[in-house]
């Protein structure tokens, strides 16, 4: 069994690109194996920023032999009639590599065919893994590709160095014009000389001899640690930042932090200020004490294991002073007059090339919010709606948004606070991007709702209205994640507006903006909505899909209505008489399907059961009214479970299909009207149930 | 050697030795050393000497200082991180060599950095001009966690695909200088000569502003474009095309575009047609450089066929 190593070493590779690469190149070289029947053989792979590597143990070194049946021309053709063979049989005996004498016949479905048991000698394993990895490298895809030099080759970054192993010997390869050797190099700067590599087994150990670490696990763990060293150190903890410490890992071949100080004048300015020009600009973390306020100390990721001459902390303390200072002066310059007074300046920032300006885009949201006010029965002036719709944009021309986009809201909320404007609004400003889809805390006041219901509603319906619409994983205006986000204030707000109302509204507006014909862009976001609402149930309701399926059938655009129905549904469906009723409405549906609804006349009512059946679905009218008036949904679902009997009974004792003309149009009558009133709670047929039909 | 307070600053250097420096170590590896362009531009990559240069075949090193105006960033000389005219020390390295980051850590040396002693590192960062049609990839260089270099691979430049690639180096000299000497504003950097940065350039600075923010006459400039505009394409309809000329009318345009951005004056659907306008020459220029070139037989040699430098 032999080991094999392989290194490609470039230059900086960007560290978003690395964990895709590791996965690539690990699935690829698994795939070249297995293809070559080296099977069950696991690949690790690992990388710094420096270098991609992947190691293979357990390898055979060659291939098993094998044999292999041929199969050749049919049988007739190969031989003549007087079963001598043809030159058709010698052509395949050449080209199968056996004597003539050695052709065989095999039955097979379609005749007699000719055959030949070819024997194929197992390929060094080296010799193998030289042709597969080359095409391996340059088939691995990146998120952004480059050429370098003369410009021949493509790859994530310029190559320099390849080391590709088996046990002691090279893997004799050629990849971007640099020859597989078995030498490398240290780091940078602690061992920056020449190594050479005498086994693949030692090379893990080779390199942290030279302070390269390449097992992205282990820097993350000796990060962490470093990190809550340096913090217990200065009395803190770190402010937590996943995403920022998976980053740092990727940033480089020795896992080192260094901690500096931060100037305590700067931590007066809003702490997601001082948060975000440390992440954004430094990819520093910061420290916290124990009650979460923030602490003068941040810690910058280093590639390398020391500071000798402080130089390190004192450059990045200077860089953050600057940072800070520079954080500080956009704070002062934005703060020099009232956010209001910017509002106009978003004439000049453009929301989408067909629908001109963010102004625009405000003044749509207002109208948005001014109706949903209306519609959910919130008293508001509607111009206090329209003036936040502009002013929660407002911070979008401040230089503080400028420079970090990821702050928008929260610097509004912050000068709107500042400017002494009414907690609603300031917290309108900084929540309405909350909730990120189904994720995250819903805005509390009415206002914060009012405006983010209204902006998402019209980002998803004027972007629909010019064109841009989300296809597969393509969704770059995030108009998915927008949508449920509307669904979900809707909800939490427990507003029983009619949502299809405000879909068609929306695009109205939009269509004013983008121009086109209204219908068509209406026919795209209602279905667009209606799917977030259906997902809406089965992921935050937590109810089944074809509960969902069968509320949202009945009737859709009403949420709160709907997600009650859907729970009472939900919680009787699997009773027995449901079960029956749920088969016996599939019938209803069969047989009424297309038939004309001519109504039903009490006086041509014969049977006993039909009789039945016409004074329950009476009865079930009225109480269902009078449930649906008490909001008592799951009364309404238990009254209906009651015709689930006379139902069964109908079916068994009465001919619908009578041959009498009027008789027959007079039980299809009850049929519909009964079917009516079920649907105004749930179309059983799309319940999927156990032992009938689907 | 402990470089901490005024021992750090009177050994680090001043603006005008860290020009010199770069310039006498890029001159040694071999780059000609070339003057800014005597016209506004955004950035060095504007100068012929690399907007020009890195298309075609012909190999070519060079360096030289743009001053670079960008009237937006301006703020009346009163934020000490930012200014509205800054000092960009550009290098070309075509193709770019196997070594140009070791010649790059060098060139650090020469300013008196030693990297044993930092953190030096390379972060992604990528480079588009909508303007120019160009693009690149690269990074940001970090030293401890200043960035101080911009370094780029052009991919692209006048919508032309590139081969061979060039290395652009971009060194942002006041930030450097800024650094090196600890300034907590860049109007304390020592520039040479006993003066300081402000000395020399903070009245220009505030001067830029008030122009460029509240006294540019709107009309004047959009008149300008189109003028600037037509007189490219006049160049380019020459027969032969006049190349550096169409390309001078060409910045002329992306200057003024500037100028009247500073001032608020283009509105949001606007913006993008402009862009297009500037785009639609800067592509037509290098296009016709590509085969001036061409037609002269690359007088410089032609990399792609293992000439030496000519």
């Amino acid at each position: 069994m032999a080991d094999f190593l392989l290194e490609i070493r470039t230059e900086e590779i960007p560290a978003n690109a690395l964990p895709g690469a590791r996965r690539q190149l690990g699935e690829k070289l698994g795939q070249a194996l297995a293809q070559a029947s080296f099977d069950g053989i696991e690949v690790r792979t690992f990388s710094t920023n420096r270098r991609l590597v992947a190691l293979v143990s357990g390898l055979p070194k060659r291939q098993a032999d094998r044999t292999e049946v041929l199969t050749g021309p049919p049988a007739r053709i190969a031989f003549g009639a007087d079963g001598a063979p043809t030159k058709a049989a010698e052509g395949f005996a050449k080209k199968a590599g056996v004597p003539l004498e050695q052709l065989e016949r095999v039955e097979t479905p379609k005749g007699e065919y000719v055959a030949a048991t070819v024997r194929l000698e197992g390929r060094p394993t080296a010799e193998i893994l030289a042709e597969a990895i080359p095409s391996i490298l340059s088939g691995l895809h990146f998120p952004k590709m480059m050429r370098w030099g003369l410009g021949t080759h493509v790859f994530v970054r310029p190559v320099h160095g390849v080391v590709a192993m088996l046990d002691g010997e090279i893997v004799p390869m050629t990849v971007f014009d640099v020859k597989a050797d078995f030498r490398t190099v240290g780091h940078r700067v602690h061992a920056p000389g020449i190594i050479e590599i005498t086994e693949p087994a030692a090379y893990i150990r080779a390199l942290e001899e030279r302070q390269v670490f390449i097992d992205p696990e282990k820097r993350r763990h000796s990060l962490e640690a470093l990190a809550g060293r340096l913090a217990a150190e200065a009395g803190c903890r770190v402010h937590p930042d996943e995403d920022l410490v998976a980053e740092h890992v990727e940033l480089v071949e020795y896992p080192g932090l260094i901690r500096g100080e931060i100037d305590r004048a700067h931590l007066e300015l809003p702490p997601e200020v001082v948060i975000t020009t440390l992440r954004h600009h430094q990819k520093c973390l910061i420290l916290e004490r124990e009650d979460g306020e923030l602490a003068p100390y941040f810690l910058a990721v280093v590639d390398r294991a020391d500071d000798p001459e402080g130089l390190i902390r004192q450059g990045n303390e200077w860089v953050i002073g600057a940072r800070l200072s520079d954080a500080a002066f956009f704070f002062k310059e934005d703060r020099t007059c009232p956010l209001e007074d910017l509002v106009p300046r978003l004439e000049r920032l453009e929301f989408h090339r067909k629908l001109g300006s963010l102004a625009a885009k405000a003044e749509r949201t207002g109208l948005l919010g001014r109706w949903l006010a209306e519609a959910a029965g919130i008293t508001m002036s509607p111009g206090e709606v329209e003036r936040v719709a502009r002013l929660v944009k407002a911070d979008l021309v401040t230089h503080m948004v400028g420079e970090f986009p990821e702050l928008q809201g929260i610097m509004g909320g912050h000068y709107l606070r500042l400017d002494g404007e009414p907690e609603e609004v300031w917290t309108a400003a900084r929540d309405h991007y909350q909730p990120q889809g189904f994720e995250g805390p819903v805005p509390a006041s009415d206002l914060g709702r009012l405006i983010g219901a209204a902006d998402r509603m019209d980002s998803v319906a004027s972007l629909f209205a010019a064109g841009e619409v989300p296809t597969g994983s393509k969704d770059p205006f995030g108009l998915r994640r927008a949508a449920q986000g509307l669904v979900r204030i809707i909800a939490a707000a427990g507003w029983n507006v009619d949502i299809a109302a405000f879909v068609r509204r929306a695009c109205e507006l939009a269509v004013e903006t983008a121009g086109g014909d209204l219908e068509p862009v209406v026919a795209q976001v209602m279905p667009f909505i209606t799917d977030r609402v259906r997902r809406y149930l089965v992921e935050l309701a937590h109810v089944s899909p074809d509960t969902a399926d069968a509320v949202m059938h009945a009737a859709w655009s009403a949420l709160p209505a709907l997600e009650a129905r859907a729970h009472a549904l939900e919680a009787v469906r699997s009773q027995p008489e449901f079960r029956a009723l749920t088969l016996a409405f599939k019938r209803v549906r069969n047989i009424t399907e297309g038939q004309p609804d001519a109504g039903v006349d009490p006086g041509l009512l014969i049977e006993p059961a039909e009789k039945q059946l016409y004074e329950a679905a009476v009865q079930f009218q009225s109480e269902l009214e009078m449930s649906l008036a008490a909001h008592r949904v799951d009364e309404a679902f238990a009254h209906m479970g009651r015709l689930a009997g006379i139902l069964d009974q109908f079916f068994i004792d009465v001919l619908v299909m009578a041959e009498d003309q009027r008789i027959r149009a007079n039980r299809i009558g009850l049929l519909k009207m009964l079917g009516r009133d079920f649907l105004t709670l749930a179309d059983l047929s799309k319940l999927q149930v156990e032992g009938g039909e689907s | 050697m402990v470089f901490f307070g005024s021992v750090w600053k009177e050994a680090s250097l001043d603006l005008q030795t860290l020009i010199l420096s770069l310039q006498q170590y890029w001159a040694e590896v071999g780059c000609v050393i070339q003057k800014p362009y005597d016209l506004e531009v955004g950035a060095g990559t504007m100068h012929p000497e690399t907007f020009l240069r890195v298309l075609g075949p012909e190999p070519y090193r060079v360096a030289y200082v743009q001053p670079s105006r960008r009237p937006a960033d301006a703020r009346y000389g009163e934020n000490p991180f930012r200014l509205g005219k800054h000092l960009q020390l550009q290098v070309i390295l075509k193709p770019s060599p196997d070594d140009v980051q070791d010649l790059y850590l060098q060139s650090l040396k020469a300013l008196g950095i030693d990297p044993a002693v930092h953190d030096i590192r390379f972060e992604e960062d990528n480079w588009e001009s909508p303007t120019l049609g160009a693009w690149g990839v690269g990074w940001q260089v970090l030293l401890d966690g200043m960035e101080i270099t911009q370094f780029t691979y052009f991919q692209q430049a006048g919508g032309v695909e590139l081969a061979p690639i060039s290395a652009e180096l971009t060194y942002g000299l006041e930030r450097i200088a800024m650094f090196l000497q600890r300034r907590d504003s860049i109007y304390d950097v020592v520039w040479g000569g006993g003066r300081r940065y402000g000395d020399v350039r903070l009245k220009e600075e505030w001067e830029a502003s008030v122009y460029g923010f509240e006294v540019a006459d709107v009309s004047m400039l959009r008149r300008h474009f189109e003028d600037w505009e037509r007189e490219a394409g006049r160049c380019l309809e020459h027969d032969p095309p006049l190349i550096v000329p169409a390309l001078e009318a060409t910045l002329k345009t992306s200057h003024l575009f500037n100028l009247m951005d500073a001032r608020g004056a283009i509105s949001v659907t606007e913006r993008v047609g402009l862009i297009g306008r500037i785009r639609r020459n800067a592509v037509r220029v290098a296009k016709a450089y590509v085969l001036q070139r061409g037609e002269m037989g690359h007088p410089l040699g032609n990399a792609l066929e293992g000439v030496a430098h000519g």
